[in-house]
């Protein structure tokens, strides 16, 4: 089963930067890098090569959908995982954002000490 | 990988900055709202980025310890998102006046961070008073029983432990009457005329939100299978059997509707590996409980005396000792023969692994783990071993400690205050003519009145006080950390309340009151000593009129 370790992050508030960062490494053991808008993830993504993309869904510019949009575009990115987090989680807003090509949606506002589970329960559902 | 203080820590200081920040952040939102509401002004620019930042809000607020925040800017979003939707180029009145209201609800919540109740210890060098435990200001009980006198009686024994109660005789107004008092618990029969099942038919028919918080006990003549099913499936968190013992009710009750929150699990995790036990003990921590690291398994013992764990999550294979010898050592001693081990390891031979069931182990964990496997594994054994030890050492009247359990807990603190150089009060209290009070109104009375003095100490005196029945009417105490002038203050307005009491029998009230004497450590510098003298006080205390509080010199 493949492993998860490297998270391209994805979130224009430095607050919740802060602190799903250091929720993911700390507690999840990953390897986050963080961006601050969709522009500079798609600049930096390729060369990070993550194994799971983790979007803010509203965000000022490019906003979460449309930057998945882009990287789907690029062959190397066709198929990684991605999730979005997101205050908008009504059902059938849910399923818009899977047939986007995302596995899920975590809400926000998030927990952080349960966020890396979260991450990780939904990586593990898909690599079954 | 950071250690679990780090972690927190670290959370602390970004909540912090966070709330620290907030004021700025909602001026400039106020700003932007401002420039709504004037017409002219308004661009889809500005309501763009104004629906933006509040969305922001409800998605960080209560990440950052502000959940009030959360609900209040997802109540505004909502309203804007309806506003949006209208595509007028100008917003109705009525719009901008609920978004300003909202906006104004916000601003309230900003002001209100998720906070604990905070407890306050102090040393005895400092204090002059003692903190009473901070009980919220109790709500009301529901209660829905068809029998009216039933009813009647149970509603007023309840009000006798200060729970205020109101009745309902048939389950059609229970809807309406959960939204109008918001109860804080709800006592409900399971029989009614209109069904066999119709109590748990009406609770399962409440909102999902009331179910969730609102907790629900099942009353009942009948004790088989059928209807305490029925019960568990609408969520019942308790279920008694007709008739009522009220004492077993009020303390559900209590226990329900406390805000003292329990103290955490304690885990002691014995492993040679530093960086996977660190994670097991942050796996831990995140769900609230409390850890101490043995990477040297030779250390377990001493750990095991100064932790006291309720639970030993160990690993099979260690450099010295394995799991499995370190697993009999410690069952060999009394102490520990009921604490659960569990093991965690790799070995996935079974013939190993019932090995260490047959050692002693109580369960059996492979690695790789999920956090959420080890964490509700050992949640529910440590729930389970808290159940049966309290079997063990508390008194079943009462709930507190026995008499045996209150003198091992005295000579360890015995050992302790030797060891931190602090003093501490040994206290016996004993209840005035409690004999009369047998012989005037029975022995369920006499049960109530101690009850009643149980409850008033527990109530009075500090978490980390030692409670404990000594035996009939007779109950001991250890007040840790106080000087004698402290203890006297506090022992003789926990006996000037008790006296206010109002007992209630069926012909007649009355009042009792207490006769108290008191010990310090280190004058007197062992248990046996502790124990004669604070006898002797409480001796002199009755020889002196009784209801009075008498040190020992």
């Amino acid at each position: 089963m493949a492993e998860l370790k490297r998270i391209l992050y994805v979130e224009d508030e430095p607050d919740i930067q802060a602190v799903a960062k250091l929720a993911l490494e700390a507690i999840g053991g990953f390897e986050v890098m963080v961006c601050s808008s969709g522009k500079e993830a798609l600049e930096n993504v390729i060369a990070f090569s993550p194994d799971l993309i983790l979007l803010d869904v509203m965000m000022p510019g490019m906003d979460g959908p449309a930057t998945l949009q882009a990287m789907r575009e690029l062959p190397e990115l066709s198929q990684t995982p991605a999730i979005f987090m997101t205050a908008k989680v009504q059902p059938q807003e849910v399923a818009g954002y899977k047939n986007l090509g995302a596995l899920d949606v975590i809400p926000k506002p998030f927990d952080p000490m349960t966020l890396a589970e979260n991450v990780r329960k939904i990586w593990d559902r898909e690599r079954k | 990988m950071s250690t679990p203080t780090d972690l927190n820590d670290a959370l602390r200081v970004l909540r912090e900055r966070y709330q620290k920040d907030l004021p700025a952040k909602l001026a400039e939102i106020e700003k932007l709202l401002d420039a709504l509401r004037d017409p002219t002004n308004a661009s889809p620019e500005t309501v763009s980025v104004f629906h933006r930042q509040v969305h922001g809000l409800t998605g960080s607020g209560a990440t950052f310890g502000m959940s009030a925040l959360s609900s209040a800017a997802r109540e505004l979003e909502a309203t804007v998102k309806q506003a949006l939707q209208q595509s007028t180029s100008t917003w109705p009145e009525e719009i901008l006046d609920t978004i300003v209201a909202q906006w104004g609800a916000l601003k309230q919540a900003a002001t209100q961070p998720d906070i604990a109740v905070l407890k306050k210890f102090e040393n005895s060098g400092d204090a002059i008073e003692r903190v009473l435990a901070v009980k919220k200001e109790r709500g009301h009980i529901l209660l829905v029983e068809d029998d009216l006198e039933q009813a009647d009686n149970l509603a007023l024994q309840l009000g006798h432990y200060g729970y205020a109660v109101k009745v309902l005789h048939d389950t059609a107004r229970l809807n309406a009457a959960v939204a109008e008092m918001a109860p804080i618990a709800i006592i409900m029969d399971v029989v009614f005329p209109e069904g066999n099942m119709a109590g748990p038919q009406a609770i399962t028919g409440l909102s999902d939100e009331v179910k969730t918080s609102v907790p629900v006990i099942f009353l009942s003549s009948r004790a088989d299978i059928f209807p305490r099913l029925s019960a568990t499936r609408a969520g019942a968190v308790a279920y008694l059997t007709k008739p009522v013992d009220i004492g077993v009710l009020v303390d559900k009750l209590d226990s329900l509707t406390s805000d003292i929150s329990p103290d955490s699990f304690r885990v002691l995790i014995v492993d040679d590996s530093p960086s996977l036990a660190g994670y097991y003990a942050m796996t831990l921590q995140s769900a609230g409980m409390e850890t101490v690291v043995v990477n040297d398994p030779l250390k377990t013992l001493d750990a095991l005396r100064d932790f006291t764990p309720e639970l030993i999550l160990m690993d099979m294979y260690m450099p010295g000792c394995s799991g499995l010898e370190m697993a009999k050592v410690i069952r060999q001693q009394e102490a520990y023969v009921s604490t659960p081990i569990v093991f965690l390891s790799a070995e996935t031979d079974i013939e190993i692994q019932l090995e260490g069931l047959q050692f002693g182990a109580d369960d059996f964990l492979t690695k790789p783990i999920q956090p959420a496997h080890l964490i509700s594994s050992v949640t529910s054994r440590v729930q389970r071993y808290r159940v049966l030890r309290t079997f063990m050492v508390r008194d079943s009247l009462t709930g507190l400690l026995n008499h045996t359990k209150i003198k091992e807990e005295l000579e360890l603190e015995i050992m302790r205050a030797t060891r931190q150089s602090n003093t501490f009060i040994f206290a016996m209290i004993d209840i005035d003519f409690f004999k009369k009070v047998n012989d005037n109104y029975g022995h369920p009375v006499g049960d109530r009145v101690i009850k009643s003095l149980s409850r008033l100490l527990q109530q009075r005196l500090r978490k980390t006080d030692i409670i404990g029945r000594y035996g009939g009417e007779e109950f001991a105490v250890v007040l840790k950390d106080t000087d004698e002038q402290n203890a006297f203050i506090a022992l003789d307005n926990i006996r000037k309340a008790f006296e206010q009491i109002v007992q209630h029998a069926e012909n007649g009230e009355f009042s009792v009151t207490v006769s108290c004497g008191l010990a310090t450590f280190p004058r007197f510098s062992s248990a046996a000593e502790l124990n004669n003298a604070a006898d002797r006080a409480l001796y002199a205390a009755k020889g002196g009129g009784r209801n009075c509080v008498v040190i020992a010199k």
